[in-house]
């Protein structure tokens, strides 16, 4: 059995790490103060050809897998911009050029995968309804057969990037859910042109206030007659749930990498935290009770790491990989989380400061325990898909 | 046009750095190795350079075996080639005994333009280019903040305290730069796959045809004779404004013979 990271990865962390290192936690701490996107690292992440990683190298890109992509936004997030910020290179690199890279006709990968690969169209995904959150194949938003094109009706919410997105990976019901046998038939994914979408006001959305994150813009989208050719079906039609299989692990495996980073930049906090900050004479980290926690947590991270890298290479060699990508995102979540804490906890009193890091990475961290997907959620499925326990739904 | 960049490895300057308690020369294991600052610009430079009248970039440097890493990301950056002098008779080498075995390495490598960094965080005696070019007998273009080369005249803008002055030479030259000059690129993706490839050749000190007396620490001109941590800094003077502390202020100025 061999661990070492294959060469690509190593030059993802290197290169990517380059590129952060002009960007030090001001800096994210700005972006996210203002609701602003990272404008300068998304432009350096494009020039060197890190957002293309994963488009093969036909359309322009560096042909690499989930894997490298996931050791990029693991570097960008311990960077600092830590969970939510490392939203920034799931929502195109992930979300559309690796699943059109898979799924999209030799047209769309054409004319949509080279200017993705350099950043110039970014895409967003949208999947989530408010009567459908977790009950991904009970979503109710109808694309309707009208000839050449499909009408689309429905509402969806929690889509993050709408607001930069010229393209949108649109999941749809093309069978209602209670006549679809079995029920993963007559799902659709289309590609949607936002902007022309809102300019003809066929979709229009509205902002969540939200309590972190806020790099990224998250909405309630409301399509209403959205008319879509039927050029733009990615995958088959009806046969949705393949295309909606290879984004929803990929989403894990990168989320988990991003709370994985982000559990990193956490404890780096911490650390260097306890050791400087001096009380009765010596530094904190010297007491058990401070020094142990942050001990736990590098070695939760380390676990994590090991099996995000292993749902990553599964993914990426054809493999089944639901139940590793699921293990991955809760660990690299959880870990997230309690980085957070004992990186909080150390801090004192000082940790409700705003002046200090902290309270912002505890922020962003407990998003990881909800999003994409939630934790109970992830054990429901170790417990009845891995534990063969019973349903109880 | 053959351009040859100088780049050296130095400690990370985010790091505590340490001198060795026997000879007294940097504790290089001790700490982590980045590429000079400076000499980021300088690849920069020499690439552009390449860009505009085509050629070759090479890589120089002298260094431990770990400043191949250095090497990798010129190269990652886009140079061509490199040449490493490595050796440990070369280690504890002052200014002066770099210049003369960087001097004979360029001289077996041969260059139409030598680009450097003006100086080295970690020593920073910004001696290396004016020495380098007077052994190697060219012209010397320092502080550089742009270099335009046409056809074998190079001219640059050489920074000075009062704005710049326009310096002009001859190719072959050596020319120093400083950080106004350019904004170095990020090694891409490909250029990091890239650079693993590249053939970086490896010299010691041997092969430099050079005056053993004259390298390493035995070839030094300089020597270490004792060192001691800076002293924590004394608290200051407050100078309270009743009235007259403009004169106050001035009064401490004269008596530390600031004016």
């Amino acid at each position: 059995m061999d661990f070492t990271l294959p060469e690509t990865a190593l030059a993802v962390q290197r290169g990517i790490a380059d590129v952060c290192s002009r960007y030090d936690m001001g800096y994210w701490e700005r972006c996210e103060a203002e609701k602003r996107w990272p404008d300068e690292v998304w432009a350096d992440l494009a020039k060197g050809g890190w957002l293309g990683l994963g488009v093969p190298e036909e359309y322009g890109g560096g042909g690499q897998g989930l894997l490298e992509m996931a050791v990029a936004t693991e570097t960008l997030a311990a960077s600092g911009s830590a969970g939510g910020s490392a939203f920034t290179y799931v929502l195109t690199p992930g979300f559309g050029a690796l699943t059109l890279s898979r799924h999209g006709t030799p047209e769309q990968k054409g004319t949509l995968l080279p200017r993705l690969a350099t950043g110039e169209l970014e895409t967003c995904f949208a999947l989530t309804e408010p009567d459908a959150g977790s009950n991904s194949l009970a979503i109710s938003t109808f694309a309707r057969q009208d000839g050449a094109e499909y009408v689309v009706n429905g509402q969806k919410i929690w889509i993050t990037g709408v607001q930069r997105a010229t393209w949108m990976m649109l999941v749809t019901r093309t069978i209602p859910a209670e006549e679809a046998k079995p029920r993963t038939n007559g799902m659709t994914v289309f590609l949607v042109n936002v902007p022309e979408a809102v300019e003809k006001g066929q979709l229009s959305y509205r902002p969540i206030p939200k309590m972190g994150a806020n790099t990224t813009p998250s909405n309630m989208v409301f399509f209403d007659d959205l008319r879509v050719p039927a050029a733009n079906v990615v995958g088959e039609v009806h046969g949705g749930a393949v295309v909606l299989w290879d984004i929803l692990n990929p989403e894990r495996i990168l989320l988990g990498a991003s709370a994985l980073g982000g559990a990193e930049v956490a404890l780096r906090v911490g650390v260097e935290y306890a050791r400087q900050r001096e009380v009765f004479g010596r530094p904190i980290g010297a007491n058990q009770a401070i020094a142990f926690p942050l001990a736990q947590v590098q070695a939760k991270i380390e676990l994590a790491r090991l099996m995000l890298y292993k749902a990553a290479w599964l993914f990426d060699q054809g493999l089944p990989c639901g139940t590793e990508s699921n293990i991955a995102k809760l660990t690299a979540s959880q870990a997230a989380w309690e980085a957070a804490d004992a990186a909080f906890q150390t801090h004192g009193g000082m940790a409700y400061s705003l002046e200090y890091p902290v309270a912002r990475l505890l922020t962003d961290a407990r998003i990881g325990k909800i999003a994409p997907v939630t934790e109970e959620l992830l054990l429901n499925y170790v417990a009845t898909q891995v534990l063969g326990l019973p349903r109880s739904f | 046009m053959n351009i040859v960049v100088c780049v050296k490895q130095v400690p990370d300057t985010a790091t505590e750095r340490k001198l060795r308690s026997d000879d007294k020369t940097l504790d290089r294991d001790a700490v982590d190795g980045v590429i000079n600052e400076l000499d980021e610009y300088a690849v920069e430079e020499a690439l552009r350079l390449k860009e505009a009248h085509g050629g070759e970039v090479t890589v120089l440097t002298m260094g431990p075996a770990k400043a191949a890493d250095t090497i990798r990301k010129a190269l990652a950056m886009g140079a061509d080639k490199a040449v490493h002098l490595v050796d440990d008779a070369l280690a504890g080498s002052d200014a002066l005994s770099t210049s003369y075995a960087l001097a004979q390495a360029l001289g077996r490598v041969g260059f139409d333009v030598v680009v450097l960094g003006s100086e080295s965080t970690d020593a920073r005696t910004g001696v290396l280019a004016a020495m380098l070019a007077e052994r190697l007998g060219v012209p010397q273009l320092s502080q550089a903040r742009k270099v335009e080369v046409n056809g074998s005249a190079v001219t640059i803008e050489r920074v000075t305290d009062y704005g710049y002055d326009r310096v002009e030479a001859s190719l072959p030259a050596v020319v120093s730069v400083v950080e106004k000059i350019n904004e170095p690129r990020y090694p891409s993706f490909k250029g990091i796959m890239a650079a693993k490839k590249k053939p970086v050749e490896t010299l010691g000190a041997a092969d430099l045809e050079a005056d053993a007396g004259q390298l390493g620490l035995a070839g030094a001109w300089s020597e270490v004779v004792d060192f001691a941590v800076a002293p924590p800094r004394a608290a200051g003077t407050v100078v309270k404004d009743e009235g007259d502390g403009g004169a106050k202020a001035a009064e401490f100025l004269a008596s530390k013979k600031f004016i």
